[in-house]
């Protein structure tokens, strides 16, 4: 019995330092990328979103470069990135796909660039994986910090602009009939979706960051029709995933040669089962 | 601001393009040769003196050697040598496939790993910090050297046993350590100078799994992460050594747990700093450690 128990949770889990800033800045990413992500699916920009975690890489490689918190070069190139986009109006433009996917390389190719010079003049071995597939059990205090500084400012947009940002992610000609300020509404719509991002990059990676804002996001529109409801639908299934993962990646310490599998690997497909299991049950 | 970062990222450029080789031609009567390493490109320079044009290909001290990745013009370098050392054990996986791309009659490649007959599956590669090691390379060297310049066979074989020499203060340094303080409990990051180490008789107390993955870029497991914290935090070691040349902000918060717990901190380099030769370089590393253990003293930088 207590051998079933230590396969379940392997010796040490709940007093683990590491697994406890996981857990909270995990979890913290995936109650907003949850949130966020909703108004991302509704508004039909997951790929986008997905284009924007990439972009956000090039900042996190440059961060690693330039010596500053990696969490601040996330969200300087996500910002910059999802500014540009409501500013061109990524909504209304035809062929937008082609311009994301065109701005989407170039910020892969900067990140490129970045993390090669990262391991060419400065010693930051494993800048890339940490930077494109997270380091969830390697996050500094500081950052634990910073995340929860920068998760609660999504949190603060998200709550004060709720009605209009919704109305304006659903219809943006009727928001305008009734008086909401679309632009405004966009732009906030852009700051809140690069804190998300940002703060998802520094758990499961910029690549993958985008897995946890469309993932739930999408599984909880299938399950709930009403907005606020999948909101807290999408920031639970993300939450459950990102710990369930955590668990299943410090389980398999035990059952891997060498030292454990990656975490991300287990949220993302914790994510995708979740998502499978939800489209066979309304099917 | 753009053009401030456009300065910044210049003078990284520039940067990058250090560890460069001389590459004109030898006069005639001197052998060109390559150490893949500083350190070994400096063992042939103290064998081969006056006779030999050495060319270095990983020298700075800033980068993870791990990372490396090579240039056209080293590539030009090596095709030109007639001597090449290298570590092996995929340390510098890049020198072997240049060596097929440009084929030469007549050069000699001593492939450390092989010399020491050491199998692929040699889990540390940093063979060079083992003090066995110099001794045959150097050994090797004189001997590829005689064939390459038979007319200056003796004045090589003087240089090895003068180098042989010149090592024994670091091996008594080393020996003198272990009589006295063998036994010691310290923790690493990297596994960079483990065979100094367990030469010097310390016990090496963080899993290997972990400086496994510290050395290659992964994220070490959150079990190996708490039990080297444990170690600084519990006053289980006596010493913190960790990697100069690598520094990843979980270096960073473990070295500011050393400094919190009182445990002195010793930085250890992949490759020899400048204006060290490889012996003065090794017993630097030996007094850092002694001092560190003896007087608690910390050394970061050589």
């Amino acid at each position: 019995m207590s051998r079933l128990a230590g396969l379940l949770l392997a010796a040490g889990f709940l007093t683990s330092a590491p697994v406890h800033t996981a857990l909270l800045v995990g979890g913290g990413a995936a109650v907003i990328s949850g949130v966020v992500g909703v108004f991302t699916v509704i508004r039909g920009q997951a790929f986008a979103g997905h284009a924007l975690a990439d972009v956000s890489s090039a900042g996190g490689s440059l961060a690693f470069l330039l010596g500053v918190n990696p969490i601040l070069g996330f969200l300087g190139m996500a910002g910059a990135a999802a500014a540009g986009m409501e500013a061109v109006g990524v909504r209304r433009l035809r062929g937008r796909d082609l311009a994301t996917g065109v701005v989407l390389g170039a910020g892969l190719a900067l990140a490129a660039l970045f993390l090669y010079l990262d391991s060419t003049t400065t010693s930051t071995t494993g800048a890339a994986i940490t930077v494109m597939f997270g380091s969830m059990f390697a996050i500094p205090a500081a950052t634990g910090r910073l995340a929860a500084v920068v998760g609660g400012a999504a949190l603060a947009g998200v709550a004060l602009m709720y009605r209009p940002l919704l109305l304006a992610s659903v219809d943006a000609d009727l928001a305008a009939a009734q008086g909401v300020r679309v632009g405004g509404a966009g732009l906030m719509y852009a700051l809140v979706l690069a804190l998300s991002v940002a703060l998802s990059a520094v758990t499961v990676g910029a690549i993958l960051s985008t897995a946890l804002l469309i993932g739930p996001a999408a599984t909880a529109l299938r399950l709930s029709r009403r907005p606020g409801q999948a909101m807290l639908v999408a920031a639970a299934i993300g939450l459950a995933a990102t710990w369930l993962g955590i668990l299943l990646a410090y389980d398999s310490y035990v059952w891997t040669p060498g030292h454990g599998w990656p975490v991300s690997f287990f949220i993302v497909t914790l994510i995708m089962a979740a998502h499978l299991l939800a489209s066979r049950g309304r099917a | 601001m753009r053009a401030l970062a456009a300065v910044a990222i210049t003078g990284l450029l520039l940067a990058a393009c250090g560890g460069a080789a001389p590459s004109s031609p030898a006069a005639p009567g001197i052998v060109r040769a390559v150490g893949a390493e500083n350190q070994y490109a400096n063992v042939i320079s103290q064998i081969g003196g006056p006779y030999v044009q050495v060319a270095d290909v990983e020298s700075n001290p800033n980068t993870d050697p791990h990372n490396f990745e090579a240039s056209p013009a080293v590539a030009q370098e090596l095709a030109a040598a007639q001597l090449v050392v290298m570590n092996g054990l995929g340390y510098d996986a890049w020198a072997p496939k240049m060596l097929a791309a440009s084929p030469a009659k007549g050069r000699m490649v001593i492939d450390v790993q092989t010399l020491l007959g050491l199998p692929d599956s040699t889990p540390n590669p940093h063979l060079w910090y083992d003090p066995s090691t110099m001794p045959a390379v150097a050994k090797q060297v004189a001997a590829d050297l005689a064939k390459l310049q038979p007319g200056h066979a003796t004045y090589f074989q003087a240089n090895l046993r003068r180098f042989d020499a010149a090592l024994k203060p670091w091996t008594d340094a080393l020996a003198a350590f272990r009589a006295r303080y063998g036994g010691t409990p310290v923790a690493v990051t990297e596994p960079v100078a483990d065979y100094m180490l367990q030469a010097a008789g310390c016990v090496i107390a963080t899993p290997f799994s972990f400086q496994a993955a510290i050395m290659n870029g992964t994220d070490p497991s959150p079990q190996d992460v708490t039990l080297e914290q444990n170690l600084l935090e519990q006053h289980r070691v006596k010493v913190f050594l960790y990697n100069q040349q690598v520094t990843d902000t979980l270096t960073q918060s473990l070295l500011s747990l050393a400094k919190r717990a009182g445990i002195p901190v010793v930085g250890v380099y992949e490759t020899m700093p400048a204006g060290y030769t490889y012996q003065a370089w090794m017993l630097a590393e030996v007094n850092a450690l002694r001092q560190a253990v003896a007087a608690g003293k910390s050394t970061t930088h050589v």
